[in-house]
């Protein structure tokens, strides 16, 4: 990201004061808050300031109003020692099963909703380019989430909450489900005899929802034995995967193609297990020791709250509208380039080398994504 | 006396046959005076020498027998486990720790699966892995109970993904509830060996039992190079280092071992062509099988799983640990020397 000036980052560190000054009351870390290690971006472009406990939501609260931090993170592990610098010295006790589900990233053909931006040149435009055509070094393309791509996520989110209420047994006031804040959604869980889980229990977890080293041999076996549809246990993935399998076969049965019977099986196990899977990032839920973006604090990616979302409210869900942090209060932004994008219901842009008045939230986004600097209100 | 010496006869038959159960424990703290000196006094020579049987029995066959014999003889034959742990603790030896703790687990899993259901739910419930039978008589474990005991194991049908799910249970067989206790008491017998004993309560005739000990595996080992307590560390555990050594001699490694060696090189994040050339020294080396199964196993072919470096359990029991005091207390070769190791975990 380029350097942002002083007058934006003053402009940051003013809205979220503001923001935190209302709303502090809302920050309320897991329990036991002094077993958790905290971890802050106090200023933009440096290193995590981590390792860091608080004794009282007291002192933390205190500590956010003080620093005024760009982003906040708590870590999904209970420590015997939280603020010990040594990882294996803090001692963990257990930690929360944790998710991320990321929206993908789509190639957009309208050349409004994109643009990009040299690193190496300071060049940008509006559009879509592989290369800078000034240097010919690779470019950064700008995209900011759509709607769209959060709805797919969020599709993905109500599969994973699906597993884990039936699979998993966790009863769904113990699935607490958030926006991130920018690009997708957090899962946290909340269920006692699942925080002692280690490692690799948790990599078993992953694979189980990636359907990743299902027993190709036993599903050859099973087809082998030529049975019904009726004859599969339909409980777990493995019921799931096979049904749905055996339901391809049967509409493949019309029409055979000039395949081996070995490679149709694998084709129909690849798209059954493309249909079922969850698409989570393996790595956060395996890694115990990580930091998680504190619920209710502001994703500095974005400008946005990492907002909880209510089970009843996931069909309607609108996170653009509904994790705005920032008021209405017009403020004049110069925009270096900015593709179109959806925030707070409305329609913004495209800009490109031009000063703008925007909603403070509006601005506050592009300032976060590198985009627009602050020109005063 | 209490409820326990209440206990009926096939009870008392019972704890003989698993001593690492509460109940016998219960049942010598309750008849017998356990302090170290009066268990010297009061003719414990019996239980002592069945004690050293123990050990033998797992360090030399690898797994602890319990004939009927012994559990007639059940005070001696529930006095005889707290002893073994005491005279494996004193031999301060890692290796035999954990052949003791596999010794004991395994004759443990021989004799569990001949047990009435009854017996095998109760065991598991003594042992924190509790076991529901469910109204079509299969056997359900809590699911993080199966993650943290199975995890070990690397057969494909362990995994989580080829088991049956419901409503937070996995579903088990008999011999697989088995299996899973076995790996609790292995767990919990090392832990016991872990814990330290004051050098100076040890009796005289325990010292002579503990030299017995390191007789007969100082037999066992010999041939072997030697166990190095103290040295540098260097990253790669003695087991893993020991198997590359012999691969870079040209040795022909088993199948397990190269799954081994290649597994614990992917996880250092060592580069594929540079694993190939590793292998390129074995007798029977292709490269384009080589090629293949390094490719697979670091997940970059089929399914795109990657393959994790197995446990230190299965390294035991596939009879290729060779541990030094780094390895103390850890159950990963991935951990080894892990008090040492700062990380830096990722947010998100």
């Amino acid at each position: 990201m380029r350097r942002m000036l002083q007058e934006s980052l003053g402009f940051l560190k003013r809205e979220f004061f503001k923001y935190y000054y209302e709303n502090i009351g809302r920050l309320v870390p897991p329990e036991p808050i002094r077993s958790r290690e905290f971890g802050f971006f106090l200023e933009k472009g440096k290193g995590m300031f981590r390792h860091k406990c608080f004794n009282s939501l007291r002192d933390f609260h205190e500590f956010v109003l003080n620093e005024v931090p760009f982003d906040i993170y708590v870590s999904a592990a209970n420590y015997e020692d939280p603020c010990n610098r040594d990882m294996s010295e803090k001692r963990l006790v257990n930690a929360e099963l944790f998710f991320d589900i990321d929206a993908e990233s789509v190639s957009v053909a309208d050349s409004e909703e994109s643009a990009w931006t040299c690193q190496k040149c300071n060049q940008y435009d509006l559009g879509f380019r592989d290369r800078c055509p000034v240097c010919g070094s690779p470019t950064e393309p700008v995209r900011l989430v759509s709607e769209k791509q959060l709805k797919e996520a969020l599709r993905e989110t109500e599969k994973l909450i699906n597993v884990l209420s039936k699979d998993f047994g966790i009863a769904l006031e113990k699935i607490h489900v958030f926006f991130s804040g920018n690009r997708g959604y957090h899962v946290h869980i909340n269920q006692e005899d699942f925080l002692s889980i280690m490692g690799e229990g948790r990599r078993e977890i992953v694979d189980y929802l990636l359907v990743q080293g299902l027993d190709e041999k036993e599903l050859f076996d099973f087809l082998n034995r030529n049975v019904g549809i009726e004859s599969v246990n339909p409980r777990g993935i493995k019921g799931r995967v096979y049904r749905r399998v055996l339901e391809m076969a049967g509409s493949m049965e019309k029409h055979k193609g000039g395949r081996s019977r070995r490679e149709t099986v694998f084709k129909m196990l690849g798209n059954a297990v493309e249909e079922l899977k969850v698409r989570i990032d393996p790595v956060v839920t395996i890694d115990m020791h990580r930091l998680m973006r504190m619920p209710e604090s502001i994703n500095s990616n974005s400008g946005m709250v990492k907002k909880r979302v209510q089970h009843g409210d996931l069909t309607f869900f609108k996170p653009l509208e509904e994790a705005v942090a920032f008021g209405e209060e017009g403020v004049s932004l110069k925009v270096r380039v900015a593709p179109r994008f959806n925030l707070g219901g409305k329609t913004f842009g495209p800009f490109k080398d031009e000063e703008v008045e925007l909603p403070t939230y509006a601005a506050v986004y592009l300032v976060c994504k590198g985009l627009g600097e602050y020109a005063g209100r | 006396m209490g409820e326990v010496s209440e206990m009926t006869g096939e009870n008392v038959l019972r704890a003989a046959r698993y001593p690492f159960l509460p109940d016998a424990k219960e049942f010598i703290s309750r008849n017998i005076d356990l302090s170290l000196e009066s268990l010297e006094r009061t003719g414990s020579e019996a239980a002592l020498k069945r004690a050293v049987e123990r050990v033998k029995d797992a360090l030399i066959f690898k797994e602890v027998r319990v004939s009927g014999l012994n559990e007639l003889n059940y005070v001696r034959e529930m006095l005889s486990f707290p002893i073994a742990i005491i005279l494996v603790s004193v031999v301060m030896n890692e290796y035999v720790r954990r052949m003791y703790a596999l010794g004991e687990s395994r004759g443990a899993y021989k004799r569990m699966l001949n047990e009435s259901d009854e017996t095998l739910l109760y065991i598991g419930e003594k042992l924190g892995v509790e076991g529901v039978l469910d109204s079509e008589n299969t056997i359900r474990v809590r699911i993080p109970i199966y993650l943290n005991l199975a995890y070990s194991f690397h057969s494909p049908h362990w995994k989580l993904v080829n088991r049956i799910l419901d409503n937070g249970y996995v579903l088990v067989s008999r011999s697989e509830y088995a299996r899973l206790l076995q790996v609790e008491v292995n767990n919990y017998i090392y832990e016991k060996t872990l814990e330290p004993v004051p050098a100076g309560a040890v009796p005289e005739s325990f010292k002579r039992a503990v030299e017995e000990i390191v007789k007969v595996w100082n037999k066992l080992e010999a041939g072997k190079p030697g166990y190095a307590p103290l040295k540098e560390r260097e990253d790669t555990p003695p087991c893993i280092a020991r198997i590359i050594t012999r691969m870079e001699n040209g040795e022909n490694a088993s199948h397990f071992e190269r799954l081994v060696v290649a597994t614990f090189m992917i996880a250092r994040n060592r580069n594929i062509d540079e694993i190939i050339e590793f292998f390129s020294k074995q007798p029977d080396y292709k490269y384009g099988v080589t090629k293949y199964q390094v490719e697979h196993l670091a997940g970059l072919r089929g399914g795109g799983k990657k393959y994790s470096v197995p446990s230190c359990r299965t390294i035991l029991t596939n009879g290729l640990c060779h541990p030094d005091e780094y390895c103390r207390g850890i159950n990963h070769p991935l951990r080894y020397g892990e008090k040492n190791a700062a990380r830096k975990p990722g947010v998100s």
